[in-house]
């Protein structure tokens, strides 16, 4: 057994890949047409074995999930960085908009995001990085 | 930086454009009660939600009409009513603009497919990998895991 597969809920499976490629940076693995929607996943360009899905939130129970999280200010997820300050620049360059800016927890830094589709994002460098 | 109040305002903005109420409120007193202008809420939202508040208004109601359609339990003159459109003429056309076909011609693709009156079909409200499933199910060549590739 394995974990090779992440997801996150978006609101909309287009505006989901770009901002998941063009802003975020992963790259497209695959993309196939169900229906209506899509199944689509993305990855790293560094490396690693773990795709994400891109999953509608058609599904009420779904929606009424992703928007308690957020309007609590939760992230749904957490990507692993190397500097966060440079991604944090880099994203605000970008036009993201961070809930929380760069900050310690203990060992880690962490700072939170929104990824346009209805979630918040984590980032975190771990200690050492 | 969003602060959670300003977080927890334009979650409540949101829930606004989602109304449907007559008159409709307009962005600018969205913004309003958002404590914003409204140039600095349209840029704020479309940031946060990526789209502005119009775009994410007229998706959420194209979207609405689109599940009415399938259940097909009334006319499409009242659907695009009660989604809070004034005109069948600018419905029909958004509608196909976005999924590509008109409104009557969905219906009439996919009313068939409702088994249990008013319930949509399972596959129009898809849940985690149910939609891997029919992916893979759909697409069996599709390499399955990154070592395939």
């Amino acid at each position: 057994m394995r974990i090779r597969l992440n997801s996150v809920y978006v609101d909309d499976q287009s505006k989901a890949l770009r901002f998941y490629t063009d802003v975020l940076g992963f790259v497209k693995s695959q993309e196939i047409p169900v229906g209506e929607f899509r199944w689509i996943t993305v990855k790293s360009p560094e490396g690693g074995d773990a795709e994400l899905s891109l999953e509608p939130n058609a599904n009420p129970a779904a929606k009424t999930f992703q928007e308690a999280l957020f309007s609590q200010g939760i992230p749904l997820t957490a990507f692993e960085v190397d500097d966060i300050r440079a991604e944090h620049q880099r994203l605000r360059a970008l036009g993201v908009e961070f809930t929380t800016e760069p900050m310690q927890a203990g060992p880690v830094s962490i700072a939170v995001f929104a990824d346009t589709c209805g979630n918040l994002i984590q980032i975190y460098q771990p200690p050492g990085g | 930086m969003l602060t959670d109040d300003q977080l927890f305002r334009l979650c409540r903005a949101r829930e606004r454009l989602r109304e449907v109420s007559e008159p409709g409120q307009s962005v600018a007193e969205i913004a309003c009660e958002a404590g914003l202008s409204p140039a600095h809420f349209i840029r704020r939202f479309a940031a946060v939600f990526g789209e502005t508040p119009h775009q994410f208004r007229i998706r959420t109601r194209l979207e609405s009409a689109r599940r009415m359609l399938v259940l097909g339990e009334r006319s499409v003159t009242s659907i695009c009513m009660s989604v809070g459109f004034a005109s069948l003429g600018s419905f029909s056309w958004r509608f196909a603009q976005r999924f590509g076909e008109p409104p009557s011609a969905y219906r009439r693709r996919l009313f068939p497919s409702v088994e249990i009156p008013g319930h949509l079909p399972a596959y129009l409200v898809p849940g985690c990998v149910t939609l891997m499933n029919a992916a893979w199910t759909a697409a069996p060549q599709f390499p399955r895991s990154a070592d395939a590739r």
